[in-house]
């Protein structure tokens, strides 16, 4: 079966360039698509060819499987490549893409519906040996699901069965509190995913975030490409991950990546999948869900496995079975991805917006900088407030922090807040040099996180650049004068 | 007259003491020789014989400036004040709620002519799918509330407002 001719890759930003990239490395053409506002975006300009699609909003647009399908339909693509995010886990969107007689780069739409849905999800991973955490289902009233929730012990985590990304989520340590959160959580969870289920389960302490990369043929053979670690997070999402994870026993991660492969295997599973997992400090570990799409941070598996997921994506929905076997694969060295967000770190994370006046990245050997970001451009609420990865690669843990933070300092992104110096700062901790990660890290270390005081030497400087940068100082200083120095009063 | 900056909530203030021959600045009342310097967003200023490698860039934002300084890894924002800004007061946040970001409401949980306290959500907004509360910025009453659930907003834009407080 010979690969596609052309490919459109049904979304934006970072992750729709990277495709690209690949695509174009394997001589298949890509199109774009893009909303009204975003036609000369980075991804839409890098595309082979790029179409609109109209939408009320541009995430609505991104989310409108038909007219994507009908893009792809007559520009003669073959296949459609979802990205992560907008329709990448939609089974409706996979199951449409094959009736219009495409391709879609990723499981069938029936794997996608079961893995999609945690309840069924954890139900398949515990019949086939993979452990999942006690846990209760809410049927009916919250009185209740109060009841049986708390049989099961606290605290408990609240989870929506169909949710992802933290969204209607609660940790919940107080009996009292229980029937209000889960109240909070049900509603949460229908406005954001159209659907009110939701569950509890035990909650682990100090949680690590351990997940697995697996590609499988859709036959029943299925390999892993080892482990990713994605314990540091804030408000539930991902911010630092790294591969492989942080000390780990070999036992554990031979279990953990047995257990992956064993549910990848077992639902016969094509194409490139995420197994994850949560490990407590006892050891135990229980499922969590799987991603059935390419993860923001498969970079990292790529720098330590050498192989583009990208193009093994391509390959296997080609129909070209596995490009390795598990005895091929091998790690080398370590990998560690920081997202770049445009969020303020020392306001609760709060999502920021602002123009990019000066971007500068890193070009250092063993770097990727992940973006498609443009100086000049605006970023607005429209999106995602994930501006770009930063990878790194050591051959050892502490040469790719060392690598990483290099990076982020010489990484700039002025004219909106970022977490840049947040994620520097992380970086520089001790207890992430040691590799006691959690996923309470960030909340745990919040007093040594936040940024250090300025001394007088180094606030004169940043004054004086900060005056200098101003049209109407300068103008007082060179002599230039009206309009620009109508402020006056400089010359005394 | 100086130019007035705040970095981490403390003014200082620039005056230019001498252009030629070379740059002469006061800072907050210390004297800084600064022979080399340029208008460039990337510059090398020397800075009392010190080389000093920073970034810049200046936003606008309706008429406020903020300079955002990259150095030695770590930035920092520079607010550059307007002088007719500073004689306006700043009182008027402690009656208001404003948005920190734009989004839309998602509820409002007290009304008009309700006494609230301080820290208690009166308004719980989204932005880029994540909700947040926005709580009384001291105890009082509410005169009103100008959105409704569902409306949305642009940054810094007035959502509530609390009765003036009594003078005490």
């Amino acid at each position: 079966m010979s690969l596609f001719r052309k490919v459109l890759v049904a979304n934006r930003g970072e992750i729709a360039v990277r495709v690209m990239r690949t695509l174009r490395a394997m001589e298949i053409a890509s199109v774009a698509i893009c909303h009204r506002v975003e036609r000369e975006a980075v991804h839409a300009r890098f595309a082979d060819e790029a179409y609109e699609i109209k939408g009320e909003t541009p995430v609505a647009a991104h989310l409108d499987a038909e007219a994507i399908i009908a893009v792809a339909r007559d520009c003669g693509a073959d296949a459609i490549h979802p990205g992560y995010g907008f329709l990448s886990e939609n089974a409706a969107f996979a199951r449409k893409v094959a009736a219009a007689g495409l391709t879609f780069i990723g499981p069938d739409a029936d794997t996608i519906a079961l893995m999609g849905d945690k309840i069924s999800a954890r139900d398949f991973a515990g019949k086939h040996e993979v452990p999942v955490a006690p846990s209760v289902q809410a049927e009916g009233d919250i009185a209740a699901f109060v009841k049986s929730a708390s049989a099961i012990g606290f605290p408990l985590l609240i989870k929506a069965a169909a949710g992802g990304g933290g969204k209607g989520m609660s940790i919940v340590r107080e009996p009292s509190e229980l029937a209000e959160r889960a109240r909070i959580a049900a509603s949460e969870a229908q406005r954001y995913f159209g659907d009110g289920r939701i569950y509890a389960e035990t909650y682990v302490e100090r949680p690590r975030h351990i997940e697995v990369q697996v590609l499988g043929d859709g036959q029943g053979k299925a390999i892993h490409l080892f482990e990713r670690e994605c314990s540091i997070q804030r408000r539930f999402q991902k911010i630092i991950e790294e591969a492989p994870a942080a000390p780990l026993p070999e036992a554990t991660r031979a279990a953990i990546c047995d257990a992956a492969v064993r549910l990848a295997a077992s639902a016969r599973y094509k194409n490139a999948g995420t197994v994850e997992f949560i490990l407590g400090a006892d050891g135990r570990f229980f499922f969590l869900e799987m991603n059935t799409r390419l993860q923001v941070e498969h970079p990292v598996t790529e720098m330590i496995c050498g192989i583009d997921l990208v193009r093994a994506q391509v390959e296997i929905a080609a129909g070209r079975g596995l490009p390795l076997a598990q005895s091929e694969a091998r790690v080398r060295g370590h990998a560690i991805e920081c997202r770049i967000c445009a969020e303020d770190p020392d306001a609760g994370f709060l999502p920021a917006t602002g123009p990019i006046r000066l971007l500068r990245a890193p070009e250092a050997e063993h770097v990727r900088f992940e973006s498609a970001l443009e100086q000049g451009q605006r970023v607005t609420a429209d999106f995602d407030p994930m501006l770009a990865k930063l990878v790194a690669w050591g051959k050892d843990r502490a040469e790719a922090t060392d690598r990483m933070i290099v990076a982020l300092k010489q990484l700039t992104i002025l004219g909106l807040r970022t977490n840049i110096d947040y994620l520097t700062r992380v970086l520089e901790t001790a207890a992430f040099r040691d590799g006691a990660l959690h996923t309470g890290f960030i909340a745990e270390h919040a007093d040594i996180l936040a940024p250090a005081a300025v001394d007088e030497r180094l606030r004169d400087r940043i004054l004086i650049a900060a005056a200098l940068g101003q049209r109407a100082f300068r103008d007082a200083i060179t002599g230039v004068s009206e309009p620009h120095a109508s402020m006056g009063g400089w010359r005394n | 007259m100086s130019l007035h900056l705040t970095l981490d909530g403390e003014k200082h203030s620039i005056e230019i003491i001498r252009r030629k021959p070379h740059l002469v600045l006061k800072v907050d009342g210390r004297i800084h020789e600064i022979p080399e310097w340029s208008a460039e967003p990337v510059d090398e200023m020397a800075i009392r014989g010190d080389a000093v490698t920073i970034a810049r860039a200046m936003v606008d934002d309706g008429g406020r400036e903020t300079c955002f300084v990259r150095l030695d890894g770590r930035t920092h924002e520079v607010v550059l004040i307007d002088p007719r800004e500073e004689s306006a007061g700043h009182d008027s946040l402690r009656n208001e709620i404003h948005a920190p970001m734009p989004g839309a409401i998602v509820s409002v949980h007290k009304q008009p002519g309700e006494q609230v306290v301080r820290g208690e959500t009166v308004i719980t907004i989204e932005s880029m799918k994540l909700q947040t509360a926005l709580a009384a910025p001291r105890d009082g009453r509410l005169l009103d509330v100008l959105k409704q659930a569902g409306e949305s907003f642009d940054k810094d834009e007035l959502l509530a407002r609390l009765e003036p407080a009594d003078e005490a």
